[in-house]
């Protein structure tokens, strides 16, 4: 009887002492903010899923997923402690997004930011965090602007536009030279004349002032370099312009609504380049495929992900159908690089032990993330401290996919760039619309 | 060349497809003085009544535009005798607050009602059909139909104003709505009818334009600030004005490609390079001030 | 002086509305000591600078009777005036400010001479007119960023610099408004009372009786559009340092032109309060129910429902907006 009260004394004090250790596993809060709304909604769904998939998979302990943020439930080194994402939606409003990053910061009390695809928008919202002293990492914009701030509480894990435009030309150059698959060499000068039309904020006049900078280093001839809006619900007359300069080559830099539209008034006038080449955004999303179907077939776009990486990267295959299951589509370029940036605070916190933001500061410099791990077909990630792009990824890359009609009659994208993870053979030139 | 012809053709029918979203403008103004602000966004509905209805029942869009028509009617008539009833007793600066709450209103519901992304129209007689007439002129399928439902529906408009018994009734009250009213005309009605014409032809355009464009819920208030510069470039009122000014703004958003003509035939560098493309608008509004401060009344107008 | 005494007599209200705004002006002064919501102080900054906004139209549109839905040009040109002389030349706000003012006040009468020839819907798509014009200009000008606009380096500036007014918190910002805040009520009370102020009704009333009297109408309205154009452009210049990016498409946009315009008509255009009671309800509107209920996917747009059904109750049945219903409810108890 004393010996059965007595171990019920122990089990009543371990039953206080430890749930009250248990119950002091710490939630993380990072604010996502995200265009939920407005022309960029899609895209904002998209990358809203891809955070919440990956702090899904950090929270949770799921064995047939090859990350090491699969294998523990929560922040290892912090107890476990849990991730908990609290969006918030921008609608494409660069004021509005700081007002939303002061709130996340201020009130809601977040230990990280996360966010905003649109460049416009990141410049604002990373302004206020670094102002405060929060750090945040931005998964998804691509202006090259934007860490060239010197900004000491940003980081990067997309490659920018800077790469992703060289790419472009280096792609160029190859095609010429019979570097590609499927097609033989032919002389450069048949491929000399370019167009370009960009949408005119932060992103795509960066783009635009890119390709003028490529164009006359790589020594191809620029003949017509507009800039549009993208809200323009009619955009014949800027194709006309493109059309009369008689270009073999036509770049694109749009959002989903405008890149959807371009390709239709395109084909309407009957446009013939030999190329046409959209630098991701509109021209990845399932938008895009669904809208126009057949007739986007030979068209090129930058990507940073494709359902074709699952044949180079099992992870991300494993990924891509806990993707699948949950919206119904593939992981793009903007889903898989909201879940890399998210995954990329997990290791960043994995690595920092606390949410001290000097801690954080800290692991984020001096992070490696080995290319193993992350979905995207990147050598790892790892940011550069130094020099004229600090918070920069430096190990991260672009791709160039085609759309083409696979067997089945599905369209797929197939990649063409880098030359030696081609998928299938380039369909060139361009077919008839 | 071809340039210059096809921004000709392509300005023409781009003028005569605005011409139509004007005329609706241009009678309500003319019959009761107040301008609708929410111009821009019963074409908006217009647009996705059309959009919906040939999902819905698989129609051919074309033979949608009744169903839009009768939409357009209804909703106009009861916008007047809902509100701007209302509003009409009161100083202009109520009518104009009134109606801007309405375009709010209007946009806001359908965000509320069809989410903020594109919706287009991918099946159809008329979709993604053009015919190349040569000379470089490419005549898109849907654009040509707008243009020529245009032309049938001005037509049938002015018929209406000047050969027909409750169009003089229309006329009366727009000229003098006291008098009228001595006349035993029931103004009243009229000012209903003016709003149920008004928003039934621009509902009608809307499912027409569907055709070529993609619909969104913001896109109303383009669209209204271009009727506005059509009907005051082409008189406050005037319904043959208003088919004239569509043809001079449609041909003025092709400044572009009259400036890439010039380019190529006089080969001159720094015109390629100056960005006329992103002005295309900013024409429009231009002559819109040049007019009214030059000459108010506009080509045709009889009100001031 | 009289100007000043002028300025600070408010006793042609009756005592209750004194003693109210003297209520919450206290509120105001004392809230961001105590207010633990950087949300509400964020909110509160918003509603000044669209107190301002509205009380800068009502000279025009209020006191004046012409409906002027132009005023984002004049936001802009603050706006750029400030963010440019600053990047380029560290120039501080405190100077870069009034020279906005001055640029901005000069464009009034370049385009306002012209404009005023104009009259009710006319004029009113004129000024929608000049201002999406200047607007598609700033989106090309490479000087003034062009479309991507001008960012004001965070970390360049030490905060608190109270001369380029670069700070980090809030609260510094909602201080340095109020004041303006303040200011502007000031000034508002001597317009009032001044003689264009009784120009303006009485050109507001009857035109034509007015000019017969003498009164240069078109040189009033002009002056009147000025001063209406100097309060825009001097929160557009705190604009550019608060938010420290602009572009055209967020800055001059016409939806701002609208948004400025509907605060000052909801309030009541033409009364001392409207503009400022405009702006306290839909402000603090805009925000929490946006909060509420913008997150929820499935509801999104119904904050600007509610607003835009507010505007029109308002506009079919007290076309003189709030102030004029209160006034209404006033006369009729005294009677």
């Amino acid at each position: 009887m004393k010996s059965a009260f007595r171990f019920l004394s122990v089990l009543l004090i371990i039953g206080l002492i430890v749930p009250a250790g248990a119950l002091a596993e710490k939630e993380i809060k990072i604010g996502a903010i995200y265009p939920l709304t407005g022309g960029a909604a899609a895209a904002g769904r998209e990358l809203r899923a891809g955070a919440e998939l990956a702090a899904e998979i950090a929270n949770n302990v799921m064995a047939d997923i090859n990350m090491s943020m699969a294998k523990n439930g929560g922040i290892k080194s912090m107890g476990g402690a849990k991730i908990t994402i609290i969006f918030k939606d921008h609608e494409g409003n660069p004021t509005l997004g700081a007002d939303l990053a002061k709130k996340l910061i201020l009130d809601d009390k977040v230990d990280g930011l996360l966010g905003c695809y649109h460049s416009s928008v990141t410049k604002t919202v990373s302004a206020v965090a670094e102002q405060h002293g929060i750090p945040m990492i931005n998964g998804t914009s691509t202006s090259p602007a934007l860490t060239k701030r010197g900004f000491k509480w940003f980081w990067r894990t997309t490659p920018h536009d800077v790469w992703f435009t060289k790419d472009l030309f280096e792609f160029l150059v190859g095609l010429s030279g019979g570097k590609v698959q499927g097609v033989k060499s032919f002389p450069k000068k048949e491929l000399l004349n370019i167009a370009s039309a960009c949408e005119n904020s932060e992103w795509g006049s960066f783009v635009s002032a890119l390709i003028k900078d490529f164009a006359s280093e790589y020594k191809f001839n620029l003949n017509k370099s507009l800039l549009y809006s993208a809200k323009a619900p009619d955009l014949s007359s800027e194709v006309r312009s493109l059309k009369a300069a008689k270009p073999d080559v036509m770049m694109f830099a749009s959002y989903t609504s405008d890149a959807i539209l371009m390709v239709k008034t395109l084909k309407a006038q009957k446009v013939q380049p030999k190329i046409i080449w959209g630098q991701d955004a509109g021209f990845e999303k399932p938008e895009f495929r669904s809208t126009l179907g057949d007739s986007i077939v030979g068209i090129l776009t930058r990507t940073v992900f494709l359902p074709k990486v699952v044949d180079i990267k099992p992870v991300a295959g494993q990924v891509n159908t806990l993707y699948k299951a949950k919206t119904g589509n593939d992981l793009g370029g903007a889903s898989a690089r909201a879940f890399t940036g998210l995954q990329t605070w997990v290791h960043v916190l994995e690595k920092a032990g606390s949410t001290k933001p000097a801690d954080i500061q800290r692991a984020a410099n001096a992070i490696n993330i080995p290319g193993a791990e992350l979905v995207v077909p990147w050598a790892g990630i790892k940011f550069s401290t130094s020099g004229a792009e600090m918070g920069q990824n430096t190990l991260g890359s672009g791709l160039i996919g085609q759309y083409q009609k696979g067997p089945d009659g599905q369209l797929v994208l197939e990649i063409v760039y880098p030359f030696d993870v081609a998928s299938a053979d380039m369909i060139y030139p361009f077919p008839q619309f | 060349m071809d340039i210059l012809l096809s921004s000709i053709v392509a300005g023409l029918l781009f003028g005569m497809v605005l011409a139509i979203v004007a005329l609706g403008l241009t009678i309500i103004f003319g019959v009761m003085d107040i301008v609708n602000f929410a111009h821009g966004e019963f074409l908006m509905i217009g647009m996705y009544t059309g959009l919906l209805t040939a999902q819905a029942t698989g129609l051919e869009p074309l033979l949608t535009l009744p169903v839009a028509a009768a939409v357009g009617f209804l909703l106009g008539v009861l916008c007047y005798f809902g509100f701007i009833k209302f509003l009409l007793r009161g100083p202009m600066i109520a009518q104009l607050l009134g109606t801007f709450g309405l375009m709010l209103f209007l946009r806001n519901l359908a965000l509320l009602i069809f989410g903020s992304e594109d919706r287009a129209l991918h099946h159809g007689v008329l979709v993604g059909k053009s015919f190349d007439i040569g000379m470089g002129i490419i005549l898109p399928a849907t654009k040509l139909a707008a243009a020529g439902l245009s032309v049938v529906a001005f037509w049938g408009v002015w018929i209406l104003m000047n050969r027909t018994k409750i169009g003089n009734a229309l006329r009366a009250t727009a000229l003098n709505a006291q008098g009228a009213r001595y006349m035993g005309i029931p103004t009243e009605r009229m000012n209903a009818l003016a709003w149920g014409i008004g928003g039934g032809t621009v509902t009608v355009a809307g499912a027409l334009i569907v055709n070529f464009w993609s619909v969104n819920p913001f896109m109303g208030l383009l669209f209204t600030m271009i009727a506005f510069a059509i009907v005051a470039l082409g008189g406050f009122g005037s319904v043959p004005g208003a088919f004239f000014a569509g043809l001079v703004v449609g041909m003025i958003t092709e400044i572009p490609g009259f400036w890439d003509f010039m380019t190529y035939t006089f080969n001159l560098d720094w015109m390629a390079n100056v960005p006329m493309t992103s002005f295309k608008y900013m024409w429009v509004y231009l002559a819109y001030f040049l007019i009214m401060v030059v000459r108010p009344r506009g080509l045709f107008g009889w009100k001031q | 002086m009289e100007t000043i005494k002028n300025a600070l007599d408010f006793s042609d209200f009756p005592r209750i509305d004194l003693i109210i705004a003297t209520t919450i002006l206290i509120f105001l002064l004392t809230f961001p000591l105590l207010s633990h919501s950087a949300f509400a102080t964020a909110t509160a900054i918003q509603f000044f600078m669209f107190s301002l906004y509205g009380m800068g139209w009502n000279t025009i549109g209020g006191y004046g009777g012409q409906v002027d839905l132009g005023k984002a040009q004049y936001v802009g040109i603050g706006a750029y005036t400030t963010a440019v002389m600053l990047i380029r030349w560290d120039i501080p706000f405190w100077i870069s400010m009034p020279i906005g003012m001055c640029l901005a006040v000069g464009w009034s009468f370049i385009i306002g001479y012209p404009l005023f020839r104009l009259k009710g819907h006319y004029f009113a798509i004129a000024t929608i007119a000049t201002s999406l014009v200047l607007k598609a200009l700033f989106e090309v000008w490479a000087f003034v960023g062009a479309a991507r606009g001008l960012e004001i380096s965070p970390i360049k500036y030490i905060p608190p610099d109270f001369l380029r007014l670069i700070f980090k918190d809030d609260i510094y910002y909602y201080y340095v408004i109020l004041g303006f805040f303040i200011l502007g009520i000031f000034y508002m009370n001597w317009f009032r009372k001044s003689r264009l102020g009784f120009q303006l009704r009485c050109i507001k009333d009857n035109e034509d009786v007015a000019q017969s009297l003498g009164i240069n109408v078109r040189w009033a309205k002009v002056k009147t559009y000025a001063i209406a154009t100097a309060f825009v452009s001097l929160v557009g210049s705190f604009h550019a340092c608060y938010i420290k990016a602009i572009e055209p498409e967020d800055t001059m946009s016409l939806d701002i032109s609208i948004l400025i315009a509907l605060m000052a008509m909801l309030g009541g255009a033409g009364s001392l309060w409207g503009p400022i009671i405009g702006a306290g309800i839909l402000i603090p509107l805009k925000s929490y129910l946006k909060e509420w209920l913008g997150a929820t996917a499935g509801l999104v747009g119904i904050d600007l429902i509610i607003y835009a059904l507010i505007i029109m109750l308002v506009s079919a049945f007290e076309p003189r907006g709030i102030w004029g219903i209160i006034d209404k409810v006033r006369r009729r108890k005294r009677k």
